[in-house]
């Protein structure tokens, strides 16, 4: 993009593959250049990466079970065997999972209310037709198991058409990608023994579609585990699913929700409350210090931000898997307030046939800290809830927890920080380290109409970059309301939203100037040195 | 992929194309009935049956989600289905094979089948169904006229008659953005030649009374036309892709100059009818001229389209269709045209020219680009060679071509002005510019181009080649 | 019939008292005076012309039969010719003695033909055997030669226009010797021979002044011949024969008039034209040297018009018996007492009269079917103008409408003459920058003539009522104002919009709006701001307007401001700020303007952006984001408050 910075980047890592750690320490150039190397951009971890390695959306795409076996290796966690899985599927089992999920996740019922209301609407009104997006699950026999809107009961018809429609194209051998009319798509997707609809008037491409159908999908699996769906299916055709999720619907209408907001899921990554590294690095420490035997991963969240993560050697953790878990906690929050939780969870892209256990806690009633640990044993609660304390302990011996509540209280940070005055807003995604950082929303953008359809650019410009067959390296794209940048290189992803007066030439000196402020302030926004037990 | 031998790449192509009409068989054992064309004709009726049900059922479908507004597309692995309802319940659906590789696999094992689900542009084939039923209607008028005139046993010879042929000449292929814009190049040309051809045009229709609406074109480009913009469209569409290219013959702009004198010496002239009689001599030569509808206040009325050449320049004449044309009024016609346009043809030629040599010989532009005026349909690109009726040669990558069909969707969907500067993989920049009405493409191969640079270089393109119409910048 | 008459005697003549016994009348073609001389100027003599205001009463004595009788130019001195020796003079200044006194001719026994004033002291005799030129003294009442000339004359003729004399000599005649004066001096020009139809034998004088005229036409002195036909030659009819006799150089032969018929004939010259009367037939012709006729030989002429008879003329009864009731009798025409002099003059001594012949040229319209020729002949008269428009709407209307074809060549016509004086005009001023030193003969302002027609004259005589005129296919009326445009860029000259807005006018009336797009995407109609104007005003019945006469702002270049107000009244106020930039001024607008524009919108994000690249520009330029009293944007400062709160707006701090 910038004529010089471009050729020093091409002589400095011409060999294009991850140079040793050491080596980068010293050699981080400070200004981040068009094809800098992975690992090598603000925000990249010093060790390997938390999470399961995510190049791009693409992976989602591929089928679960391959990734699954792919991502745990070497052979997981005793109980995430498919062994183990298969007796997990008998049908009591299946019920004492069943009331395990309800006990944990029915209490906050109230939250949910606020939805089923809402859902009391009549399917042949225009309030109903005019909804943003609509998304449907259904069995492969046609029964309805969630809307996002209008009752299942209302739409069985309608579900019985989808399910024609994919079957009769299946007959072809052929697949039902998506139908496109003026103003809205409406997007297929069959993940046996579910089928999959979204029905959207936004801009977003089919493939934006998929990848949003893909979550809703995986948060089902991880109520259940795919083996434990598959049986049911197989076992009775038309089994009413929704008997099984009754009183989770509220976690696929929340993850909808994040979907149009939140810029993490598009990015596949994760976000982290700001926090000056040796703060962080504190409360690393004491979260590896509080290790269990059982123990896999231990995350600490502020809010729906990362503070810190903690994981076994050689498990990495999916952020999809990471977004379910954000999902749960933050969805069902009022539930682990008091007390701490106890609930089994499928992390379907670590393994979708298991269940891990999660202890779920609040590190104080008030606070926005929370602390998940997962664990591959059942029974193990009790040492979980002892890790906490230790945890605990540890932290308050250190000032750093002080320092860790103040920033959460503290908003994130907002963009006039940065200095750039035509710098309204921005996504940076370090590519490696699967982090990304971006300001509070300004003034105008802080409606909830605004605030979607900047995420509608985003992902406009998200869905360009990343077209299947026509990838492009960068977009700039001028418009009545704001100039868009985007700018996809090996090592980062990055997105502005500038001031629609920008000129070019402002824009490209603000880029410049951003990845800068970045690299400047990477050990605050992100974890460059993660922990494992 | 280089390591596999020899897959086999196949282009996007015509699977199937049918015309129905739900309301004529809503009885059950009836649904033949609705099926008023079916291309291929041999695929076996209960297919026909079926694949017509499957559209009825996701037209239905999408009319749960919005009544008004129902299906234009539908996407599936191996091919995209293309809706289209020109009138009331008359339903033309067309079916296009995503391109495939198919990949020969080791020991005998069938090959392995990659559909290309991405490379099919709804924008363009969406453009190109509707062309078909434009073109349908420039010569048949709407079905409901048909129906009227004779009802179903009307239509369907009509159908078939006119879209066995019509389905031949589609060259889905090399379909891209131009067939979205279907759009109209006009021939440059100095005020004052233009004003001769004014002229000449109104003392043409003064002197032939019959003559409705005239339409003069050079070079297969456009210089004036009498009919309305959406039919000059179309009619433009059917001179430029279908009946000038089977009348083509070396007739260069330089040659006509060559004949100027010998033409201001003695009256003889180069004028013939490229439709109609091939030769007014020939004792035996029939007075027919194919039938055009256009559009009126009320309604459409029916033409006859004469189109009389005269070296490179073409001129139509339309004529209404009540009257019954005659050896006499061909003669005269000849006699009064073929001089005159054989002269003027040779003063275009000059003056073109003579443009030419002021505006410096014009050498391969360093731009390639598409421009479109949604205005007054205006179209130019360098990127495409002179279309002929088979197809449209494109000097660039075909992904690059898509490329420009993706930012023509983002500025179809909202109505304000627009820039879109991108940069492919393979280190093109494309630029897209809307602005007010206009659209403007280019294609830049700077791989070491930043940003600005590329800015720069479409200033100086607008500066150059549309610096007499306001762009914003 | 009477619509056809094409000639005129004037309304009125000058009236003297008609020629008898006792009453002899004089014609002096210098002073176009009419000399009544009663018995010998005993009774008095009565001098009336040039018009029938002017008269002159006088006595003198009777001192015998007065063959010519002229006043020297300005009527200071009387000439009296009684004898065929000498002239007498009578003074009229009047300090000066009136008695009269006389001067005989210096040659001896030769004979005064007769005598011309060439200026108002200075007369020429003209013998038969030569000329004698005088300087007369009234005062001293004497008479000086100042120079003389011998050759044997038969005849003489004088032209006052150009004070040439004319002298017939040789035996036949026909060899002319051509004189002429120039302050006090005289100077023999070349001679030249008329070619007789036959040469008589024995040779004898055949060439009689009757046959012989001089006139000036088209500011071009020539000698009029008037060609009998003669059964011998081989030519069927009489003709007139035009020598040119230049002021320097030979008198040669340039036009020949064909006549087509034989008999007795008189010209006259009217504005420019040669009239032909024919007695016989009492029809006169008229001709126009400069009317070339492709079809035959170069400068051999047809008549212009068929052959028609001067308009019937009625004599008013008048004097002092007149019975009011009483109808004016109608006048005998082409009479054989009329006598018919140079240039435009005919005189019925018989009656009394003195006419001034006319051309009438709204008849002529209708004896000319071809529009072309017509044209011809119209642009080269003196009072053409509305004959002319009328003709142009003549044309254009239903009755009898000429083709397209036709138009044009009108069309072409007219701008040809118009472009010719255009051209005269710039040559002129150029020359005035140039200083006006050099050949001060080019200087001369290039006269506007009748026949310059231009755009506003066809605008409001002929194209504004026809294109509002009822019942004319709009095709033909588009047709029409194309063809005068083409004609006009034909000629380079430029159109005024006025013409452009009736087209558009036309064509917006039959929404032929397609056809204007097409017009201006040519640039048929030349950019102006009030041709954007218009176009402005038409968007809301034909969107496309707005971007053609943006298109057309641009081009002007000089119509920044105007796009700006375009824009910003369409509320496009991020356009208008980005095209601000574009051309440079972006750092002198006022920021109100826009912050206006941009509150009226009601669009929150466009106000928050444009009140935002103000803040900056201030930061800028003033090293504070704040705005001066002076820009007056209070309010939008509070707005912008009310929408997004204190902390949005951009603090002196930052940057």
């Amino acid at each position: 993009m910038e004529g010089d910075v471009h050729s020093k980047g091409r002589a400095s890592w011409d060999l294009g593959n991850l140079p040793h750690v050491e080596h980068l320490r010293i050699e981080r150039p400070d200004s981040p250049t068009p094809d800098l190397v992975e690992g090598t951009e603000p925000g990249a971890g010093q060790q390997a990466a938390m999470f399961v390695h995510s190049r791009s959306v693409e992976d989602l795409t591929t089928e679960a079970d391959r990734d699954a076996e792919s991502r745990v290796e070497p052979q997981p966690v005793a109980d995430g065997d498919p062994g183990s899985c298969e007796t997990l599927g008998t049908s009591e089992n299946g019920l004492q999972v069943e009331e395990k999920i309800i006990e944990v996740v029915q209490a906050p019922k109230e939250s949910s209310w606020a939805e089923s209301r809402t859902k009391e609407e009549d399917i042949c009104s225009d309030g109903w037709r005019s909804h943003r997006k609509h998304v449907f699950v259904l069995s492969e026999a046609g029964k309805p198991i969630y809307s996002r809107y209008g009752t299942e009961e209302a739409l069985s018809s309608t579900m019985g058409v989808m399910m024609a429609l994919v079957s009769f194209v299946e007959a072809d051998r052929n697949i039902i990608r998506s139908i496109h009319a003026d103003g809205y798509n409406v997007v297929f997707l069959s993940k046996s023994p579910l089928v999959l609809v979204a029905v959207s008037r936004t801009c977003q491409s089919d493939k934006e579609l998929v990848r949003e159908l893909q979550y809703i999908y995986y948060q089902i699996v991880s109520l259940l585990t795919l083996t434990q769906l598959n049986h049911i299916f197989q076992h009775k055709q038309n089994y009413d699913l929704r008997r099984l999720l009754s009183g989770s619907e509220h976690l696929i209408d929340n993850l909808l929700r994040q979907l149009d907001r939140d810029p993490g899921l598009l990015l596949s990554a994760v976000t982290c409350l700001p926090l000056p590294s040796s703060y962080r690095d504190a409360v690393s420490a004491s979260l590896q210090a509080a290790k269990a035997e059982s123990l896999v991963f231990s995350i600490l969240l502020a809010g729906e931000r990362l503070v810190t993560l903690v994981r076994k050697k050689d498990q990495f953790l999916h952020h999809m898997d990471l977004h379910l878990v954000f999902n749960l906690v933050c969805s069902s929050s009022s539930s682990f307030r008091e007390g701490e939780g106890w609930t089994p969870i499928c992390l379907p892209k670590f393994n979708s046939a298991g269940f891990f256990h999660a202890h779920i806690s609040y590190l104080e009633p008030a606070s926005e800290l929370c602390l998940i640990l997962v664990s591959t044993d059942r029974e193990d609660f009790f040492s979980l809830s002892d890790c906490k304390h230790r945890f605990l302990e540890r932290l308050r011996k250190r000032n750093a927890y002080q320092a860790l509540k103040e920033a959460v209280k503290t908003p994130s940070y907002s963009v006039d920080q940065v200095g750039i005055l035509e710098l309204r807003h921005f996504l940076y995604k370090s590519k490696s380290s699967g982090l990304f950082t971006s300001p509070e929303l300004p003034g105008v953008y802080q409606s909830e109409e605004e605030q979607e359809r900047l995420m509608g650019l985003y992902q406009e410009l998200h869905s360009r970059l990343h077209h299947s067959t026509r990838p492009l390296l960068s977009i700039y794209r001028c418009g009545e309301t704001e100039n868009l940048m985007a700018w996809l290189t090996s090592g980062f992803e990055l997105y502005l939203c500038l001031t629609p007066l920008v000129t070019k030439v402002q824009a490209v000196t603000a880029v410049n100037k951003l990845l800068k402020w970045i690299r400047k302030e990477e050990d605050r926004l992100f974890i460059l040195s993660p922990l494992t037990y | 992929m280089a390591a596999v031998t020899q897959e086999k790449q196949y282009t996007p192509s015509l699977l199937s194309f049918f015309v129905y009409n739900p309301s004529f068989g809503p009885r059950e054992g009836e649904e033949e009935k609705k099926i008023l064309f079916y291309h291929p004709s041999e695929v076996e009726k209960n297919e026909k049956i079926r694949n017509v049900g499957l559209c009825e059922a996701i037209v239905q479908f999408t009319r749960t989600f919005c009544p008004t507004k129902p299906v234009k597309s539908l996407h599936t692995q191996k091919n995209r289905q293309f809706f289209f309802e020109p009138e009331d319940s008359f339903w033309i659906v067309m079916i296009v094979r995503n391109p495939m590789v198919e990949k020969p696999n080791k020991d005998g094992k069938p090959p392995t089948i990659e559909y290309q689900e991405e490379e099919v542009l709804d924008t363009v084939y969406g453009a190109v169904l509707r062309q078909c039923y434009s073109m349908y209607k420039l010569f048949n008028g709407t079905f409901g006229r048909a129906m009227e005139a004779g009802g179903v046993e009307l239509l369907i010879p009509k159908l078939e008659k006119f879209f066995y042929r019509y389905l031949q000449t589609l060259h889905l292929q090399s379909c891209d953005l131009l067939d979205v814009f279907s759009g109209i190049s006009f021939f440059p040309l100095d005020k004052m030649t233009y004003l001769k051809i004014q002229s000449f045009v109104n003392r043409v229709e003064e002197n032939l009374r019959l003559v409705k609406y005239t339409a003069f074109l050079y070079n297969d480009q456009l210089i004036w036309s009498g009919l309305e913009q959406d039919d000059m469209r179309i009619l433009y569409k059917y001179l430029t892709t279908s009946l000038f290219p089977r009348h083509s013959e070396p007739e260069l702009a330089g040659r006509d100059c060559a004949l100027r004198p010998e033409v201001s010496g003695n009256l003889l002239h180069y004028g013939r009818f490229l439709t109609g009689p091939a030769n007014l001599k020939d004792p035996e030569a029939k007075f027919r001229f194919p039938r055009i509808f256009v559009h009126t206040e009320d309604g459409s009325e029916e033409l006859h389209l004469i189109v009389y050449k005269a070296m490179s320049a073409a001129v139509c004449f339309m004529i209404s269709a009540s009257v019954e044309l005659t050896r006499d009024f061909c003669e005269r016609l000849d006699a009064l045209v073929g001089p005159q346009l054989t002269l003027l043809a040779s003063d275009i030629c000059e003056q073109f020219t003579l443009n030419r040599r002021i505006s410096g010989p014009d050498k391969e532009p360093q731009f390639k680009f598409i421009y479109f005026n949604h205005m007054n349909l205006a179209e130019k690109s360098t990127i495409h060679m002179r279309k002929t009726a088979s197809v449209s040669l494109t000097s660039v990558h075909p992904d690059l071509m898509k490329i420009l069909g993706d930012i023509n969707c983002d500025f179809a969907r909202v109505d304000e002005d627009e820039e879109v500067i991108v940069k492919a993989m393979t280190d093109y920049w494309v630029v897209g510019k809307k602005s007010d009405q206009r659209e403007l493409y280019v294609i830049l191969n700077q791989k070491n181009a930043n940003l600005i640079e590329v800015n720069e270089e479409v200033k100086r393109l607008c500066a150059t080649q549309f610096n007499n119409i306001f762009f914003l910048d | 019939m009477s619509e056809e008459h094409y000639l005129e005697l004037c309304e009125n003549p000058v009236q003297f008292e008609h020629a008898s016994s006792v009453n002899n009348v004089f014609f002096d073609e210098a002073n176009k005076q009419v000399f009544a001389v009663r018995s010998g100027g005993a009774t008095g003599v009565v001098v009336k012309g040039p018009d029938d205001k002017k008269s002159i009463a006088f006595r003198m004595d009777d001192k015998g039969e007065v063959k010519c009788i002229k006043f020297s130019i300005g009527n200071k001195i009387l000439a009296v010719q009684r004898t065929s020796k000498s002239v007498d003079f009578i003074n009229f200044i009047p300090e000066y003695p009136h008695t009269e006194f006389s001067q005989e001719c210096k040659m001896k026994n030769a004979s005064v033909l007769g005598f011309c004033w060439t200026n108002w002291n200075e007369i020429v005799f003209i013998t038969d055997q030569g000329i004698e030129l005088y300087q007369v003294f009234p005062d001293k009442r004497s008479v000086k030669l100042v120079k003389s000339q011998s050759l044997s004359v038969n005849w003489y003729q004088y032209c006052p226009e150009t004070a040439v004399l004319l002298l017939s000599t040789s035996g036949q005649g026909n060899v002319l010797q051509p004189f002429v004066f120039r302050n006090g001096t005289l100077s023999k020009m070349t001679k030249f021979e008329i070619e007789l139809p036959v040469v008589p034998k024995p040779a004898k004088l055949s060439l009689s002044e009757r046959d012989i005229a001089m006139a000036t036409i088209y500011g071009q002195p020539y000698v009029m011949y008037l060609k009998h036909h003669s059964r011998t030659a081989n030519s069927p009819s009489a003709e007139v024969v035009l020598y040119h006799l230049p002021r320097e150089g030979a008198c040669k032969k340039s036009h020949v008039l064909k006549l087509n018929t034989t008999g007795k004939f008189a010209l006259n010259i009217v504005d420019n034209l040669v009239v032909v009367h024919h007695q016989s037939t009492q029809t006169s012709l008229i001709y126009d040297i400069h009317l070339r006729e492709p079809d035959c030989a170069l400068n051999t002429h047809q008549p212009v018009l068929p052959a028609r008879s001067i308009h019937p003329y009625r004599i008013p009864l008048t004097g002092p018996v007149v019975v009011p009731s009483q109808p004016p009798v109608p006048c005998q025409l082409y009479s054989s007492s009329w006598s018919v002099f140079q240039p435009d003059i005919i005189i019925s001594a018989s009656e009394g009269y003195l006419w001034y012949l006319q051309v009438k040229l709204p008849p002529t319209v209708n004896l000319q079917q071809d529009k072309g020729k017509l044209m011809d002949f119209l642009l080269r008269r003196r009072d053409c103008k509305m004959v002319i428009l009328s003709v142009c709407s003549q044309i254009l209307d239903g009755g009898e409408r000429g083709s397209l074809p036709v138009v044009a060549t009108v069309f072409d016509k007219l701008n040809q003459v118009y472009k010719e004086y255009l051209e005269a005009e710039q040559m002129y001023t150029l020359a005035m920058e140039s200083g006006p030193s050099r050949n001060s003969a080019a200087q001369k302002r290039p006269v506007r003539t009748q026949a310059v027609i231009d755009q506003s004259d066809m605008y409001t005589h002929v194209l504004s009522s026809f294109t509002e005129r009822k019942g004319v296919c709009h095709k033909f009326i588009i047709a029409v104002l194309m063809e005068y445009i083409r004609s006009l860029n034909q000629s380079q000259i430029t159109v005024q919009h006025y013409l452009y807005e009736l087209v558009i006018k036309t064509l917006v009336q039959h929404n032929r709006f397609y056809m204007l797009h097409q017009f201006l995407q040519y640039h048929v109609l030349s950019d102006s701001k009030p041709l954007a104007c218009l176009l402005l005003s038409l968007e809301s019945t034909y969107p496309p307007a707005h971007q053609l006469s943006l298109d057309m702002l641009k081009r002007l270049s000089t119509a920044n401001d105007e796009i700006v107000e375009v824009l910003l009244s369409k509320q496009q106020v991020l356009g208008a700020l980005r095209f601000i930039r574009s051309v440079g001024s972006h750092d002198n607008v006022s920021a109100r303007k826009f912050l206006d524009a941009a509150q009226q919108s009601g669009d929150r994000m466009l106000f928050y952006t444009v009140f935002r690249s103000f803040q900056q520009r201030n930061q800028r330029l003033r090293g504070n984001p704040a705005f001066n009293p002076g820009e007056h944007c209070e309010e939008h400062v509070v707005h912008f408050k009310q929408l997004f709160g204190e902390q949005s707006l951009m603090k002196a701090a930052t940057v």
